[in-house]
């Protein structure tokens, strides 16, 4: 496993761990435990053997494994709409994974190799003859792994298939199966490809105007969307465009201080983008757990029903706040380093218009972000005069979460904000990872 | 990007300032939150804010500046929704939404100078020092496309540091938040925050736009403009307003609105006295709000409201809060021997010197005619600072109430503040006449001490000399005239009921949050773009939807024909849709029809009988002997055609 697969592994590691404590009380009770213990477990087996995976090749196993394995915590609930998603899931799904098949299909032909090894081998013959193919491989490749990363057009599937899981594996889901995507994007690209040939190509600027526009739709849906799970698996879809978005503009540069041949990937938006997989990992697994919490212990599952959950699970909804100030980008927590590398990485890959609006669409978003996150937080702490009024006396001694849901909760608002703490070692490995 | 702290006499003055004010403040809460539930809230959230503060004053580059700016942002907050009413809720939403389109804004500056500075290879390096004649600069190395980022850039800080310290037309929070704030938090809100927006703003105008040469400088034009919009916009609303502390931070805008003024006029001037009017505008306003946002919070901790009619004559048996108000009223109000009155006339000294400066032929960014109109907006709105302090002070201190009986509860003499209060409060009243009486000495120093941090050019002239000449004293008694002039003229006559009540005259459509933010930001701009973006999201589904109904559809043949085949449904469906149209055109020409036939039946039952004699004539033996016949022809011929050939 190379250090860039680690990075993966050990965020899948941490999230599923914490959402599988939290699952042990969640599920306590529930129907089905047993299967859906036996499926989460084995997601988290299968998402570590796909970081692990050293070619293109058992890769792509893992990733359709990775797909069958989770769809049983989409239908979890076997409701009918559990059963509509789950379908719409797996369709999707495959459907993308053919697309990443098409262009594996035609790497294995033009590639030297389909090992990962560091700006590729497609050789530069292979690029002059080939051009052509070659740019609708990686179209493929972008498009079909992008599916699983919600980006747009393919991306419906995520807010269908995400709320209707159970809280656990809704984190899971939201948090780590959807990186899937993004590592997909990196591992063809960068290290099979070779994505210095589709700098100022038009797979480039294909790639970050659908990236932008996932961004933007994501966002103001999610402000629109009333259903506290759905919201934040609206708000899943916009913030891993950001992550994508952090990929198109930095397909690495031609080093002109050194020898000809020498090419440097590492740059700023690449680092805001695997910040912003670690950030938006740990942010969204909490936010689905606290909304886990919430519903659990309510029953309400519209924001506008939670008025007044501030005081009734004061934890809970401060590790909310923390990790939505978070998501929206608010120093000093994860969300912020991230945006910041992002968007200077975005201006100073100098490319005509995208440089400059790709940092005003974040920016944006991440007002509109504030809007559909910090409602919850605001109704929540501050439900108003009338409703203090006719809630006074009301016993909230019930809604308190127990140690197993509060600790996990706990764990990834700490990891969240120490990510925007002390950020250098993360920084300082990744540009290890991408020299 | 890391964080990176500073500290210089400035920084040191300002934070005591505002420890001085923090200690205030805390002081009256102890004694305004008496009766308040959930305090531990406020307190925590106001520590927090301090601290977030003091963040703001100490750092020393932009990157940290906004950290803390943006926690102070938000961390405030909950002064703001504290007690949870519908007003205050609302006020808060515009409070929160202003504060981070506000912040956003400003990042994305950020990010455009970051991107610039690393671009001329500055090592990305934001601190403040070293940032110093940049726009400048790089304009005389020719860097077209640097100055335009510099300039959007600077724009985008503009709005987020403007947004906070009030400026027009992000002023709206201002007045909607300070009221329904507790009056401690309105008094740091008014004093303290709005000061770390003018802070930035000095940051900009004095480090990245300070001027090489001030006849181009089109920022200082800039600053000057938006400074003169807020100034006559805050004194105008204030002059309007009915309730105590939205007059007082209505004054607030106004008072921003002098400072940025200052701020503006000293970049387009070769001396710096302006910006040593702003300065110590900026240090005067902090106590006179401190004091003035304390007193209103003494009145309504006893009274508990806050529109003038129903205070009317409540100060008149107080003679110590009558003191306290008074001095904060004519220290705000720019009157001789308090300290407003020296802040005011530098800035003022400062435009009529660029005003001489630009008669006698010298060149500036701005024509003369605005710089003259400048002047005379400043006065006015001197003087309508006069008339809305005059109008809460004879309103609240000498009038009586209407209602007798009210005006016996106020006069009974009760206590209406502790001793902790009173003192804390006197301690504070007595800074603007202490300083004013001495400006040579105290007001000098504090300019002497913060020049380094703000750049003021001490080579040129930079502070007066004497203040109570005849010259500086005339801006002073034109503004107080004009002051009566429209407390006498305008409010008492036009803005008064018949009754002598006071009545808020505000045209509703006027205001911007309600009849332009609000509806553009909260309903017009979402609904569009939702609507394209639930086009874009289901467009994948409408497709598949499609697809589903079209190309990939079901063949729609239910179950197995009851008779027939296919051929003679089609046919039968066909002749009978024919035969429809015509009997309704022989119906329509009168001829007598009979009933219709079904030919799918029909065409069905032919091809029964069809089929039957088929299997008969096909298992006959004369249909045998026919197709050998057949056969053999065929042989025959083939026989022949090959011998021919």
């Amino acid at each position: 496993m190379d250090p860039l697969g680690a990075v993966f592994a050990v965020l899948t590691l941490v999230i599923f761990i914490c959402a599988g404590i939290f699952a042990l009380d969640y599920m306590k009770g529930k129907e089905r435990r047993k299967s859906f213990g036996v499926f989460f477990a084995a997601s988290m087996l299968v998402e570590i053997l796909l970081c692990a995976a050293s070619n293109l090749v058992t890769f792509y196993l893992c990733y359709e494994l990775l797909t069958l394995i989770s769809m049983p915590l989409v239908i979890h609930d076997r409701t009918k709409e559990a059963k509509m998603a789950a379908l719409k899931y797996m369709f999707f799904s495959l459907f993308g994974a053919y697309f990443a098949l098409f262009g594996i299909y035609n790497l294995g032909r033009f590639a030297g190799s389909l090992d990962f090894i560091m700006g590729g081998s497609v050789d530069a013959a292979t690029w002059e003859q080939h051009g052509t193919i070659l740019m609708i491989t990686a179209m493929s490749l972008i498009l079909g792994f992008g599916v699983k990363a919600g980006m747009w057009p393919m991306h419906s599937w995520l807010t269908s298939a995400h709320p209707v899981a159970p809280a656990p594996a809704s984190a899971v889901l939201s948090a780590c199966v959807v990186n899937a995507g993004v590592l997909g994007i990196i591992r063809s690209l960068w290290y099979v490809l070779g994505s210095i040939n589709l700098k100022g190509s038009p797979v480039q600027t294909a790639f970050m105007s659908l990236s932008l526009v996932t961004v933007l739709m994501g966002s103001v849906l999610a402000y629109r969307e009333p259903v506290l799970k759905k919201r934040l698996a609206y708000s899943t879809v916009s913030q891993m465009s950001y992550i994508l978005f952090g990929l198109s503009v930095s397909f690495g540069v031609y080093d002109s201080d050194n020898a000809l041949s020498s090419i440097s990937y590492s740059s700023d938006a690449l680092t805001g983008a695997i910040l912003h997989v670690m950030a938006h990992a740990f942010i969204k697994a909490a936010l689905f757990l606290t909304a886990g919490a919430i519903i659990h212990h309510t029953k309400a599952v519209k924001v506008e029903d939670m008025r007044g959950i501030g005081l009734k699970m004061p934890f809970v909804m401060i590790c909310y706040t923390i990790v939505a100030l978070g998501l929206i980008g608010i120093p000093p927590t994860g969300g912020f380093v991230s945006k910041w590398y992002l968007a200077t990485g975005a201006l100073s890959a100098d490319i005509p218009v995208f440089s400059y609006l790709g940092p005003v669409i974040l920016l944006i978003s991440a007002l509109l972000t504030a809007g559909y996150l910090l409602k919850l937080t605001i109704i929540g702490f501050f439900p108003g005069e009338e409703y203090r009024l006719s809630h006074a006396g009301e016993d909230i001694k019930g809604y308190r979460p127990g140690l197993l849901m509060a600790l996990p909760i706990a764990t990834l608002t700490l990891l969240s904000v120490m990510t925007g703490l002390y950020p250098e070692p993360v920084i300082e490995l990744i540009r290890q990872i991408f020299i | 990007m890391t964080i990176a702290f500073t500290l210089d006499n400035f920084r040191i003055t300002y934070i005591c300032i505002a420890t001085f004010m923090w200690v205030v403040s805390l002081v009256l809460s102890y004694e305004y939150m008496r009766h308040y539930e959930r305090k531990g809230r406020f307190y925590i959230f106001t520590l927090l804010t301090y601290v977030a503060t003091v963040g703001v004053f100490l750092a020393a580059d932009f990157y940290t500046m906004f950290i803390f700016f943006e926690i102070m942002s938000l961390a405030s907050y909950v002064w703001v929704a504290f007690d949870e009413r519908a007003a205050s809720l609302r006020a808060a939403d515009t409070y929160l939404a202003i504060a981070i389109i506000g912040g956003l804004t400003m990042l994305m500056g950020l990010f455009l100078l970051y991107d610039a500075v690393t671009d001329i290879g500055m090592d990305g390096s934001l601190r403040f020092n070293s940032l110093k004649y940049l726009y400048d600069s790089m304009r005389l190395m020719g860097d077209d496309r640097g100055v335009r980022q510099i300039w959007a850039a600077g724009l985008c800080m503009l709005v987020g540091f403007g947004a906070k310290a009030g400026a027009f037309p992000l002023h709206i929070w201002l007045p909607k938040a300070h009221p329904v704030a507790p009056a401690p938090a309105s008094a740091l809100l008014s004093g303290m925050l709005t000061k770390t927006g003018i802070l930035g703003i000095l940051m900009l105008s004095r480090y990245i736009f300070l001027p090489i040469f001030a006849d181009k400088s089109s920022w200082s034009a800039l600053i000057l403009i938006t400074g003169v919009l807020t100034m006559a916009t805050g004194a105008v609303l204030a002059i309007f307003s009915v309730d105590i502390k939205r007059t007082l931070a209505c004054s607030s805008v106004s008072q921003i609105g002098f400072i940025l003024t200052g701020i503006g006029v000293s970049g387009l001037a070769a001396s710096d006295l302006a910006l040593s009017g702003s300065l110590l505008h900026m240090v005067g306003h902090s106590v006179f709000k401190l004091i003035l946002f304390a007193a209103a919070g003494v009145i309504y901790m006893n009274v508990h409201k806050l529109d003038l009619n129903s205070l009317r004559g409540y100060g008149r048996r107080k003679p110590l809060l009558k003191l306290i108000f008074l001095s904060g009223a004519l220290g705000i109000g720019g009157i001789p021997l308090f300290n407003g009155y020296i802040s005011k006339t530098l800035i003022h000294e400062g435009i009529t010197a660029l005003e001489s400066y630009m008669y006698y032929g010298g060149a500036a960014a701005l024509s003369y005619d605005i710089i003259k109109y400048t002047e005379w907006i400043f006065l006015i709105s001197g003087g309508c600072t006069v008339a809305y302090m005059l109008k809460l002070y004879i309103c609240i201190f000498v009038e009586k109430n209407k209602d007798a009986d009210i005006q016996a509860v106020y006069d009974e003499g009760k206590p209406y503040m502790n001793r902790a209060t009173a003192t804390a409060l006197t301690v504070a009243a007595l800074i603007p006449p202490a300083l004013g009486l001495t400006p040579g000495y105290t007001m000098r120093t504090i300019v002497d001490i913060c020049a380094d941090a703000l750049v003021i050019n001490r080579d040129a002239e930079y502070m007066l000399e004497s203040f109570f000449t005849s010259e500086c004293l005339k801006g002073a008694i034109i503004s107080i005239a004009i002051g009566i002039v429209i407390y006498a003229g305008i409010i008492r006559n036009v803005l008064m009921t018949e009754e002598d009540e006071y009545t808020d005259k505000w045209p509703g459509w006027l205001d911007l949050e309600d009849k332009l933010y609000r509806p553009v930001v909260l309903y017009a701009l979402p609904f569009v773009a939702a609507v394209v973006c639930r086009f874009l999201d289901k467009l994948v589904d409408i497709t598949i939807y499609f697809l589903r109904k079209g190309i990939f559809a079901d063949s729609g043949e239910k179950e197995e024909l009851a008779e027939g085949n296919r051929l003679t449904y089609c046919l039968g469906v066909i002749a009978g849709k024919l035969n429809r149209i015509r009997r309704r055109y022989l119906k329509l020409k009168g001829v007598r029809v009979g009933k219709p036939v079904n030919f799918v039946h029909k065409f069905a039952m032919d091809y029964e009988s069809l089929k039957e004699s088929r299997t008969v004539i096909f298992r006959s033996m004369s249909f045998g002997l026919m197709m050998f016949c057949l056969g053999l022809v065929l042989t025959v011929a083939y026989i022949l055609i090959t011998r021919w050939w």
